[in-house]
């Protein structure tokens, strides 16, 4: 199949279905709209069930109730409406059930703007929900990443068990722009080993799914995920290294902040500043190796550029760099968009030692 | 010598952890009962939700799933559109579902989701000790009314049957009582004529179970039953609100 | 080559479907695109704006500061982008309802009656289309021949739509050309 141009809310939700998505509720919120009222079509057409909830909240446990029963369930929202399937996500991960969330997200706090922002990070990537568990969070920069992402997210959280979050921002779920589709994904033929509902009517033990565990039970599950965790900084970290052999300036940027600063990390190439960034593509687990495999002797200074203010990936970046190089931020929030020559001249002021 | 009673199988070897004269055990008693009846012990699936209601995840040996506080229809909307053969039940207290979840009952029962709600009201809040419900009764004395539901600040009984018999999608929604022999009989009849129409394909059913507290009511069992015919049916009349041929 | 184009108007006319076909028309001639629609809470009558980027190099910022091409398709919309537009860009401009003297003297300026001539050609409601043929003409964006089998392919069952809309983009070609 060739390129096609679609929109960033559809072409995921369309890459939900060809990897195995066939139940979704969720509940209007801009700029996401674009995506239940694709399912609301698409999902009937592959035996699938879409249902406009009554709230986020109810979304969430609808997306729950499906995955009980072994069907691949995704739910979407934007910030403020994620803050309500907090709780839900929360439970799900607590009662071991895959499920896909994607936040295509716009500023806060608050109300905020329905304008695009970056401005979830430390939400998605800390904490999702009470409880301390912790989730995979892709932050695609292209529509084509998005696609291929969200295609293979049910896989991640049928392995583990846990769901997973696509972070996007509103502008790029309201770009149009090329896609490869992937060819539909063939359903597992074998009933999950978590799955309620006996339609073969096999004789089996009763099972059940809570996320209520008493006494010991919890801090088994607790040790487990946290292990999990620790298991997708080994094998599922996603980065993009960028022009970074020679760096000594080192933008950090994900999403559509990423694709800003690429365009000005090429322009200030051809200009002989060697500077490169690191782009996580999993925002957890962070891209921590491509930091400790740094030159700092020759860094000499990192550039986090993200969409919101005050940057909110600083503090991982921190983490990694210690005092071994400054740190300097820039951004736009509130629904200001970032642009080409904001970027540019906010890199241009760290070179110029201006920052 | 012939046997007629017995332990249903679906329901775990054990004592209940109700306390002493609840009728919640009761109501998972018959209902485990028509279970078995209709033969759907390995096709069921039972969402339980919070408050003294979640103990059932203790009691039952059939598939089952724990949901947040009040949002077991929600929960239960997305396992029946996934599972259509299964038959699926919640079984909800009166906080959980009256309060807490009253978006997720009456939406899931405007949409005429094809499941069974099982309604167990006590006005009371039981597992957390004994507060306010929004089914507690006008001047009834609980932990956060201390003396007796004021209706000028708190509102009064909230009668679910009687909101969701409004909707036009629900085919069976009726309330029954659980205090005495012959109204026990009645009401499992109901839960059965609920689970005969979902599995039929039929639609949301509804079946509000008035049960009791005597522990948060401060009444002993037998004092508790008396209370409820009294009280709690004169405001909650029994009877089939809805019942529509499917 | 690379160009960005922002694409103003008010709600209805046409400004977020022309962006779009523009953007599906280059994608499938084989270019890069996006569409960047800006969004918000007025369905109708609000002012539209949406950036269209065609290149034939993979499209890495969506979200340029200033654009190489300005389609003002009303008074409203030129004074609100204006200051968009880079040093050296082309204002393509509708005269028909842009009624202001443009200050800027570091542009080129396509100024073209697009309603009337929208109107002459079957449909007022083809201006979007007049201008978008002005655009491609002035900017070789893309060849209009191009964008016109994009319509053709998207009308096929609308003999009657191809042929206003043939019309509308061959007259704003042909005043973009002269300019150009």
């Amino acid at each position: 199949m060739g390129k096609i141009l679609m929109k960033g809310c559809e072409a995921i939700a369309e890459a939900a279905v060809l990897g195995g998505c066939r139940f979704y509720a969720g509940y209007p919120i801009t700029p996401q709209n674009e995506l239940p009222e694709y399912m609301s079509v698409r999902l009937p057409e592959v035996g699938g069930d879409f249902v406009q909830g009554e709230s986020e909240v109810a979304s969430i446990n609808m997306v729950y109730g499906a995955a009980t029963v072994g069907t691949r369930a995704m739910t979407s929202s934007s910030s403020p409406g994620i803050a309500l399937k907090s709780e839900g996500i929360s439970y799900l991960s607590g009662a071991n059930l895959p499920a896909l969330i994607v936040n295509v997200s716009r500023g806060g706090p608050g109300l905020g703007t329905i304008q695009p922002a970056q401005s979830d990070y430390l939400q998605a990537t800390k904490a999702m929900g009470h409880g301390g568990f912790r989730m995979i969070v892709f932050a695609p920069y292209s529509l084509q990443e998005a696609v291929d992402l969200t295609y293979n997210a049910f896989d991640y959280a049928e392995r583990d068990r846990n769901p997973v979050l696509i972070l996007i921002d509103g502008a790029l779920g309201s770009i149009k722009e090329l896609v490869e589709l992937p060819p539909m994904k063939e359903l597992p033929t074998e009933q999950a080993k978590w799955q309620l509902g006996n339609p073969t009517g096999e004789k089996r033990v009763a099972r059940m799914l809570t996320s209520i565990y008493p006494e010991a039970g919890l801090e088994t599950l607790n040790r487990t995920k946290g292990e999990m965790a620790v298991a997708w900084g080994e094998n599922d970290v996603m980065v993009e290294e960028f022009l970074l052999d020679d760096a000594e300036y080192v933008v950090v940027a994900y999403g559509i902040a990423a694709r800003v600063a690429k365009e000005a990390i090429t322009g200030l190439r051809e200009k002989g500043v060697k500077i490169g960034m690191i782009r996580p593509i999993t925002l957890f687990p962070f891209p921590k190796g491509s930091f400790r495999k740094l030159d700092y002797g020759k860094v000499k200074a990192f550039i986090d550029i993200e969409m919101t203010v005050p940057a909110q990936m600083r503090d991982d970046i921190a983490l990694e760099v210690l005092d071994r190089a400054p740190i300097y931020e820039y951004g736009r929030s509130g629904g200001v968009l970032l642009d080409d020559d904001g970027v540019l001249e906010a890199i241009e002021k760290v070179l110029e030692g201006e920052a | 010598m012939e046997q007629l009673y017995k332990r249903p199988k679906c329901i775990q070897p054990m004592q209940s952890g109700y306390c002493p004269g609840c009728l919640h055990s009761l109501a998972t008693r018959i209902t485990a009962e028509v279970v078995e009846e209709l033969e759907q012990q390995n096709n069921c699936i039972l969402v339980l939700p919070v408050g003294c209601s979640t103990m059932g995840l203790l009691y039952w040996k059939i598939d089952m799933v724990g949901s947040a506080h009040g949002r077991a229809p929600a929960v239960a909307t997305g396992v029946k559109r996934c599972s259509k053969n299964s038959l699926v039940f919640t079984y909800q207290g009166d906080g959980d579902l009256a309060a807490i979840g009253l978006a997720e009952i009456l939406s899931a029962a405007n949409r005429g989701e094809n499941y069974t709600v099982l309604f167990a009201n006590n006005s009371i809040y039981g597992m957390t000790g004994g507060q306010m419900a929004p089914t507690t009764l006008e001047g009834q004395k609980s932990t956060t009314t201390q003396k007796g539901r004021d209706p000028l600040t708190t509102g009064y009984p909230m009668r679910m049957c009687e909101l969701i018999a409004t909707l036009d999608a629900p085919k069976y929604v009726a309330r029954f009582s659980l205090h005495d022999p012959a109204n026990v009989r009645k009401a499992k009849a109901g839960i059965k004529k609920a689970f005969e129409t979902q599995l039929a394909g039929g639609g949301f059913t509804f079946v509000e179970l008035m049960i009791n507290c005597p522990t948060n009511w401060g009444l002993t069992p037998l004092d508790s039953l008396t209370y409820m015919v009294e009280n709690t049916i004169p405001v909650f009349p029994l009877g089939v609100y809805k019942d529509v041929e499917v | 080559m690379k160009n960005t184009l922002l694409v103003g108007g008010s709600g209805g006319q046409g400004v977020m479907s022309v962006g779009t076909m523009l953007a599906e028309s280059a994608a499938e001639n084989g270019k890069y695109a996006t569409f960047m629609p800006v969004y918000g809470p007025e369905q109708r009558g609000g002012s539209a704006r949406c950036t269209v980027i065609i290149s034939d190099d993979e499209i890495m910022s969506p979200l340029p500061k200033k654009v190489k091409t300005l389609i003002a398709m009303n008074e409203q919309s030129y004074k609100k982008f204006i200051n968009e537009l880079e040093e050296g860009g082309i204002l393509v401009m509708n005269s028909s309802r842009v009624t202001s003297t443009v200050a800027r003297e570091d542009i080129r300026i396509v100024s073209l009656p697009a309603d009337d001539i929208a109107l002459e050609t079957g449909n007022i409601r083809n201006a979007n289309i007049v201008m978008i043929g002005a655009y491609l003409a002035s900017t070789g964006a893309m060849d209009p021949a191009e964008f016109m089998k994009s319509l053709e392919h998207k009308f096929k069952n609308k003999p009657e739509v191809i042929e206003q809309n043939r019309k509308a983009l061959d007259k704003g070609a042909e005043i973009g050309k002269q300019t150009s």
